[in-house]
């Protein structure tokens, strides 16, 4: 049952991890959104918009480089695990080890013609993983996980008029799945390492952005579901040959959900725009993941996750002060996983972020963002848990966000 | 604007210094304690299960992995006042096996096979057996219901009948106590768990249905009698100990425990591929109760009745369809008498070893080997009627009962995951019994214990923490191995090498 669920974990890892509600999925995609609760798709005015809606490059008429990373600590303590209501464990606290993630986020915009734009955005936004203290109670479920994807994404605009803007993009996406468990074999643990790395996929993004009134428009946007082919090895330290615990090729498929966004953004005053954005992710496409083993299928692993489609609110403005721009903004992101599929290798819950931020237009050319999210997760109990680990999880996160801006 | 900035900033960063200690409090729940009940003495009363028997015998390694040992331990961190946990320790690798004077110990010889067996190594000896009052730990291997006020002198029973030595190593003297009641009773405990009965049946389900009971006959402890016996050790316990927190194990179903499950498919695979290669083979020719020459045959496709074939079995699995008398050999020499003189008798009642073993009526699967269905319910009728007579002492005697019944017959089907390990009741694979098919690993323990816990959690109010199996040893699971590994030729224990675990159920007069 250990590698079951460490089979378990990867599906969180790849499903939850890289795509938008679950995991640690955050608003990194440029720092001047990320302030403003990532609420973006209807304004969509700069270069992020190739994550956000491909339409806004329409809007764009300057060539512009922007590129930024984020800074992301979470902290997480589990309390368990317990056997039942009156178990005194739930009083057994472990803390996730601390570490800093740094998805990226780079993009770059090019006005071919007055009305056609083109861009190119490379984004790693799901930079991040879980790591807890290599013996503690759940070792045999999780030690490590790891997760890195890329996002190579080409985009064209096109303004069809001073009102309306479509565009397109495509997504090239590759990832990686590092993840690592104990199981024990006859009295003695090995650790079990999962190593995937996933063959190029393909997705495509598609938007329309709207100016029904110059103090109103109106962004919808549309990324199509990707479906990422991995495979990798699986290795055991020690090996125990003659219990057939050996090294081993693996493969794994898994589908990540469609996503949309519709937005409305609204020029209270010639100084103070604000934005709300509904996001939609369709979960439920997501039933089970299956982790083949090509010597010994004995030890595949089909693991069933039914997620739930699920959405994020996000709200969020930007006050212009001359040079200086400030921003704040908040979100709600409801999480896909039940309650029985919460487990340590990916504690999800339900999250509140508030966010504020800076730009700061340095020189004709040059601007920076800054921004800092608090992303605060429902305490979250794990009942009835399939891998029969229930607990309680308290969670939060901060990021700070920095992005750079150059334009030609 | 250098102020707004400023401004701006201070409030970001006091905003993250103030969003950092926004963490949500722990979780609101019970701490550990022992809720209003007092825990001065904790006693444990029962049998091998008890006295941490593992692998066809007791060493120092298992028995610091008892599951009276493990619930010490965990009464201890729920503020118990209690001192060491003591038991008759004996040093690794534990007790010999009377017919050879070596250890008795079954172990994993080569984990290709795998081969399984006595290692020849040369026993332990007691450890603890100066201490100057009656042990906490009071489970007797081999210990019946019969035997919990029974004031017979304990050296007696390691000669015949019951030829068991474990009686001197656990009650020592009478100056102890005359009896297990009078020496638990010495102790003045505040809290006790009962677990005896299981042997009352098991001898005769072990034996493949052949050996007697207490009063004499072929079969478990007659139904009457075992509630006439443990209603009396019931009562007298609690008469002796009026306010102490009494808890009573019940007895699991045998088609839970892989020493009655895993030859089975074997022999039926065996039988059903030599169906297939050939018209004279009809089936598995088995002997019935008291039966000699075999009268049925089963082609073991009627789980409802077909036989069980034990864990003794395994060897023979491996003969089926040959000209061999190596069971009546192997017989000979766990009696200590010339094969011509064994032999002599079973051909005069009709037996034949040129015939194909097991399957020809006149070289059938022994009667020893085999629980039939007939012997199956025999059993199973006295399981049920023995939990009945349990539930109802319980609730006469205010004592709570721990319901392994039901528990066993939970894992048989979908297995029992503790912090991410899954445990079956497989034989080795499976993580949870011991090489002997019969007794629990150290984890298996450890998951007992667990039981005893929530039910003295749930019945007397307290918040007694469980205990974490991660820190127990055990055997290989069968996660990582897969069913490739599960599937391998079983072990060949040899016959032999059963002698002394077949004696621990001897209580016929």
């Amino acid at each position: 049952m250990t590698l079951h669920t460490a089979c378990l974990c990867v599906a969180a890892i790849l499903g939850n991890a890289i795509a938008f509600a679950g995991g640690f999925q955050l608003n990194e995609f440029g720092s001047r959104a990320m302030a403003q609760g990532g609420a973006f798709a209807a304004r969509a005015s700069d270069p992020s918009a190739i994550y956000f809606n491909p339409a806004g490059l329409g809007f764009q008429s300057q060539a512009e480089i922007y590129l930024g990373t984020t800074f992301i600590m979470p902290q997480v303590s589990f309390y368990g695990p317990v056997a039942d209501a009156n178990d005194p464990a739930i009083k057994n606290e472990t803390k996730m080890v601390n570490q800093t993630f740094t998805p990226i986020g780079m993009y770059a915009t090019y006005p071919v013609t007055d009305n056609l734009h083109v861009g190119f955005g490379v984004m790693n936004p799901y930079g991040l993983g879980t790591e807890w203290p290599s013996n503690w109670v759940g070792k045999y479920i999780t030690t490590k996980v790891d997760l890195q994807s890329f996002y190579y994404t080409p985009t064209v605009a096109y303004k069809i008029s001073d009102q309306l803007s479509i565009g397109v993009g495509l997504s090239i996406v590759t990832g990686t799945v590092k993840l690592q468990q104990e199981e024990n074999v006859i009295n003695t643990d090995t650790q079990v390492g999962i190593d995937m790395t996933s063959k190029a996929a393909y997705g495509f993004n598609a938007g329309i952005l709207y100016k029904i009134t110059p103090d109103i428009s109106a962004g919808v946007s549309y990324r199509s579901s990707v479906k990422l082919s991995a495979s990798g090895s699986a290795t055991f330290n020690p090996p125990m040959p003659l219990v057939n615990v050996v090294n081993d090729n693996v493969t794994s498929s898994l589908t990540l959900p469609a996503t949309g966004f519709a937005g409305l953004a609204y020029k209270v005053s010639p100084k103070l725009e604000v934005e709300a954005d509904y996001q939609y992710i369709g979960w439920s496409s997501y039933k089970q993941l299956e982790i083949d083993f090509k010597n010994d299928p004995t030890k595949n692993v089909i693991s069933p996750k039914d997620y739930s489609d699920t959405y994020i609110i996000r709200i969020g403005g930007e006050y212009t002060m001359d040079a200086l721009k400030i921003r704040a903004g908040y979100l709600y992101d409801h999480s896909p996983v039940a309650s029985a599929y919460v487990d340590p290798i990916l504690p999800d819950a339900n999250r509140n972020g508030v966010n504020i931020g800076l730009g700061y237009q340095f020189t004709k050319n040059i601007s920076a963002d800054v921004s800092y999210l608090f992303l605060k997760f429902d305490q979250r109990q794990a009942v009835n848990t399939v891998t029969k680990f229930d607990g309680t999880y308290n969670a939060l996160a901060n990021l700070i966000g920095v992005s750079v801006g150059y334009t030609f | 604007m250098k102020a707004n900035t400023f401004i701006f900033a201070a409030l970001v960063v006091i905003g993250a210094l103030l969003s950092n200690g926004c963490t949500d409090s722990a979780p609101s729940g019970p701490s550990a304690s022992l809720g209003s009940v007092t825990v001065t003495k904790y006693v444990a009363i029962g049998n091998s299960l008890t006295a941490g028997y593992q692998s066809n015998a007791l060493y120092h390694s298992s028995q610091i992995y008892s599951y009276p040992k493990l619930i010490s331990d965990q009464l201890k961190a729920a503020g118990a006042n209690l001192g060491d946990f003591q038991q008759p320790l004996y040093s690794d690798p534990g007790n010999p096996d009377p017919l050879t004077g070596k250890a008795a110990q079954y172990q994993l010889i080569n984990l290709v096979g795998p081969i399984i067996g006595p290692t020849g190594a040369a026993a332990g000896t007691p450890e603890n057996l100066a201490l100057p009052r009656p042990y906490d730990n009071l489970g007797v291997p081999g210990a019946i219901i019969y035997d919990f006020l029974d004031t017979t002198n304990f050296g007696s029973k390691a000669g015949a009948p019951r030829n068991n030595a474990f009686f001197g190593l656990v009650l020592r003297s009478s100056a102890f106590g005359s009896s297990i009641l009078a020496q638990a009773s010495a102790l003045h405990p505040d809290l006790v768990t009962f677990w005896l009965g299981n042997n009352d049946v098991l001898g005769y389900a072990t034996s493949g249905g052949t050996s007697k009971n207490i009063v004499g006959s072929v079969g478990p402890t007659p139904a009457s009698v075992f509630q006439g016996m443990y209603g009396q050790a019931v009562g007298t316990l609690r008469t002796a100990l009026p306010n102490a927190k009494i808890l009573l194990g019940n007895i699991p179903d045998v088609k839970a425990i892989p020493f009655f499950t895993t030859i089975g498919p074997k022999v039926a695979a065996g039988v059903k591929g030599a169906m297939a290669a050939s018209p004279l083979v009809v089936g598995l020719f088995y002997e019935k109760s008291g039966e000699v020459v075999a009268s049925s045959y089963t082609n073991f496709t009627h789980p409802q009745s077909d036989p069980l074939i034990t864990l003794e079995g395994g060897p023979y699995a491996a003969l089926l369809g040959q000209q061999t008398g190596q069971w009546y050999r192997d017989l000979a020499a766990s009696q200590g008498i010339p094969f011509a003189a064994l032999y002599g008798s079973y051909k005069a009642a009709g037996i034949d070893t040129t015939k194909p073993f097991g399957f020809h009526p006149q070289n059938p699967f022994p009667d020893a080997l085999v629980l039939d269905s007939a012997e199956q319910a025999t059993t199973e009728q006295a399981i049920s009627a023995f939990n009945s007579t349990i539930a109802a002492t319980a609730a006469a005697n205010n004592a709570a009962v721990v319901d392994f019944n039901a528990f066993f017959n939970n894992v048989k089907l979908y297995g029992v995951t503790v912090n991410g390990e899954t445990f079956k009741t497989d034989y080795v694979s499976g993580g949870l019994f011991s090489l002997d098919g019969v007794h629990p690993t150290s984890k298996g323990y450890g998951i007992l214990a667990n039981q005893y816990i929530k039910t003295m959690n749930a019945s007397f109010g307290m918040h007694v923490p469980y205990v974490n199996i991660n820190n127990l040893p055990g055997l290989p699971t069968v996660q990582v191995l897969g069913k490739s590994a599960g599937d391998k030729n079983l072990s060949a224990i040899p016959y032999k090498a059963w002698k002394n675990f077949n004696t621990l159920w001897q209580s016929g007069l």
